[in-house]
């Protein structure tokens, strides 16, 4: 089993600001650490030094034990990486660089089938045994079959873009879980898994050895997992050495405790002024007063150069305003609809002011649903129309922004597209202040926190102007504030929404639900249904 | 790529670290590689020349998975012999 040991770690950003200061922490042998905070707080750099990407700007981290991490974008992975790449990513160094010599052997064999090559391939084979590779290869195998419900030989050159998020998740957590390393970085593990998934990780977190810090926004696996809470806020953490039940008392009182210290701290300064300045007064008559006089001036200045005490965080505000507009009364309707390979032809009928949830397992189709009703290139058979005067807006965290890296979000408002006007600084800051962005308006996309990212894409809903919200997960990566505000903003949203959603507490602010069963058919419920079970489909 | 060969698939490994180890290397790779190129050279290469060639390929090849033992040995063994020809 194996330890991290935080000390001390201190990180600044590129742009001068201070994110990380003065962090203490340790997960210790077999603990299930949370790691939690505000979008934008600092939680994947901090994982990021942890795992040795980043080295801090000051401190240090200590830790036995393999280190396996999991990073907070995959289920969202848009490029050619192949299944067999993301499993030789997640293994132990060793069996990586025993894998990286044996495909460069190869590729020479390919090129030049002389004996020096031969025998370098013999060799790499070698290597690859002594690491472990042909062990690690039994339990990919594992992986896939219970991951995907295949072979490994039949799916590791299959891209990961050709798999749903959940999907991909699951695949790296069942290496990491299934794998030899003792300690676990997890950025955001229950992101995209569907419901049965989210039961499936908080298990095997229970029931592992291994030392797992892992990062997560979802209170229900919070509340399950964690037995102790690290907090990244107000510029460092600190440690509720509890659960998750008695987490908010423990961080209101602390919060107390530290607004009680300021306030402690600011009258004792005062006093401090007051005094120099009466003394200040009585020196000007008196020599014997002079000398008290500069005593407690140099007391007032070394009790300032002390500093005072941290603040207590400030609230977070955020406020999406989704506007939509009157539509016709039908806003969606399908006949006979059915995408092709993945469900059932069925109907549907959507009403102007619906609040649709889209529910089913991971690789149902749902996400396909909702991108042909985007307007998007998706085989289909059977009729689907929108109303009049339905403008749809598409939200989808997976879907990648290649433009959009290098730009700023200030930028991006100023420029608009098509369907969304661009707007001049002033109204892009006053609107990215509302979400909470402000201080991130000049940062390229690329730079941008998970949650971040997140909620810049729902103020390009806001300032499209749809009528028609089509959500993909909406919910994941956002903190625990930013879901709320989703919320209150869709609930007066003057308009249509469908969402898919796995997030089990967002889900019951719907009142119609559209299931995608695992048995191909697709059927209305009035009531939230999560247990479909996964999609056995030939792959 | 010629992976997820088991490491035992093919006959008891020859090779100890202890030292004991035979001293004619004879195993399944080496009987497949021979019937193979036994054919495949019939009429340009004595069969005794082959056998030896082999054996030499197997012998250098120690220390390969026994898996991925087959091929390797007959990779190179044909890669020598065509040499020899040549
Ligand atoms: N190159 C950069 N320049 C300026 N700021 C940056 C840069 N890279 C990252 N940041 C900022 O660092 C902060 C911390 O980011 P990080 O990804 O660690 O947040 P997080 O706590 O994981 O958030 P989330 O919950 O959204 O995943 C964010 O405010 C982000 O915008
Ligand atoms: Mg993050």
């Amino acid at each position: 089993m194996g330890y991290v040991d935080v000390s001390a770690v201190r990180h600044t950003l590129s742009d001068g600001r201070l994110l990380l200061d003065d962090v203490n922490f340790r997960v210790g042998e077999g603990a299930r650490a949370a790691l939690v905070g505000e979008n934008g707080a600092g939680k994947t750099t901090l994982l990021r030094i942890i795992a040795g990407d980043l080295v801090p700007e000051a401190g240090s981290i200590a830790r036995t034990g393999g280190l396996g991490v999991m990073r907070q974008f995959i289920g969202s992975v848009r490029d050619g990486t192949t299944v067999q790449r993301l499993l030789v990513d997640l293994s132990p160094p060793a069996v990586r660089a025993a894998w990286d010599a044996l495909e460069a052997s190869e590729l020479t064999l390919m090129e030049t089938d002389d004996e020096r090559s031969q025998m370098a391939y013999a060799d790499a084979l070698a290597q690859w045994g002594d690491a472990g590779g042909y062990d690690a290869e039994v339990t990919w195998d594992t992986v896939t079959v219970a991951a995907l419900g295949v072979p490994y030989d039949r799916c590791k050159y299959r891209e990961l873009n050709t798999l749903s998020g959940g999907e991909q998740k699951r695949l790296a957590l069942e290496a990491l879980l299934r794998g030899p390393d003792e300690v676990l970085l997890l950025d955001e593990p229950d992101n995209y898994l569907d419901v049965p998934g989210k039961r499936w990780l908080e298990d095997r977190l229970l029931e592992t050895r291994k030392t797992v810090l892992f990062v997560s926004h979802d209170r229900e696996l919070l509340a399950r997992v964690a037995d102790r809470v690290v907090t990244v806020e107000g510029g460092t953490a600190w440690v509720h050495g509890g659960g998750f039940a008695s987490y908010h008392d423990a961080r209101a009182a602390r919060h107390e405790r530290l607004a009680e210290l300021r306030r402690r701290w600011d009258e004792e300064h005062q006093r401090l002024v007051d005094l120099v300045r009466t003394l200040q007064q009585q020196a000007a008559n008196s020599p014997d007063m002079a000398n008290r006089y500069h005593a407690m001036q140099t007391r007032l200045a070394k009790f300032e150069a002390a500093g005072p005490p941290p603040e207590r965080p400030p609230e977070q505000k955020v406020a999406m305003r989704l506007r939509g507009g009157r539509t016709g009364v039908r806003a969606v309707m399908a006949e006979q609809l059915e995408l092709t390979g993945l469900m059932q032809p069925f109907d549907l009928e959507v009403w102007y002011g619906d609040r649709v949830g889209v529910l089913g397992a991971n690789g149902a189709g749902k996400s396909h649903f909702l991108r042909l009703l985007a307007g998007q290139d998706v085989a289909h058979t059977g009729g689907c129309r929108l109303g009049a005067r339905v403008v749809p807006g598409f939200f989808a965290q997976t879907h990648a922004h290649p433009e959009w890296q290098d730009r700023t979000p200030v930028d991006l408002l100023w420029h608009g597209e098509p369907d969304r006007p661009g707007v001049d600084r002033g109204r892009a800051m006053a609107a990215l202040r509302r979400y909470g962005l402000a201080e991130a308006g000049d940062q390229v996309f690329r730079s941008l926190s998970g949650g971040q990212q997140a909620r810049f894409q729902i103020l390009l809903l806001e300032l499209s102007g749809a009528t028609l919200l089509l959500l993909d997960e909406p919910t994941d990566n956002l903190d625990v504030l930013s879901a709320e505000a989703l919320e209150e903003a869709l609930a007066a949203f003057d308009g249509t929404v469908l969402a898919v959603t796995h997030d089990r507490w967002f889900a019951r602010s719907f009142d119609r639900f559209l299931v995608f069963g695992s048995d191909g058919r697709v059927y209305e419920s009035t009531e939230p249904v999560f247990d479909e079970t996964r999609v056995a489909r030939a792959r | 790529m010629t992976l997820a060969v088991p490491p035992g698939a093919s006959g008891p490994t020859p090779e100890r670290s202890d030292g004991c180890r035979p001293a004619e290397v004879t195993d399944s790779s080496v009987d497949q590689a021979v019937d193979r190129l036994h054919v495949e050279y019939a009429g340009r290469l004595r069969p005794q020349l082959v056998v030896r060639v082999v054996r030499d390929c197997r012998k250098d090849l120690g220390g390969s998975p026994v898996g991925a033992l087959p091929e390797l040995v007959e990779r190179l063994a044909r890669y020598r012999l065509d040499r020899h020809i040549a």
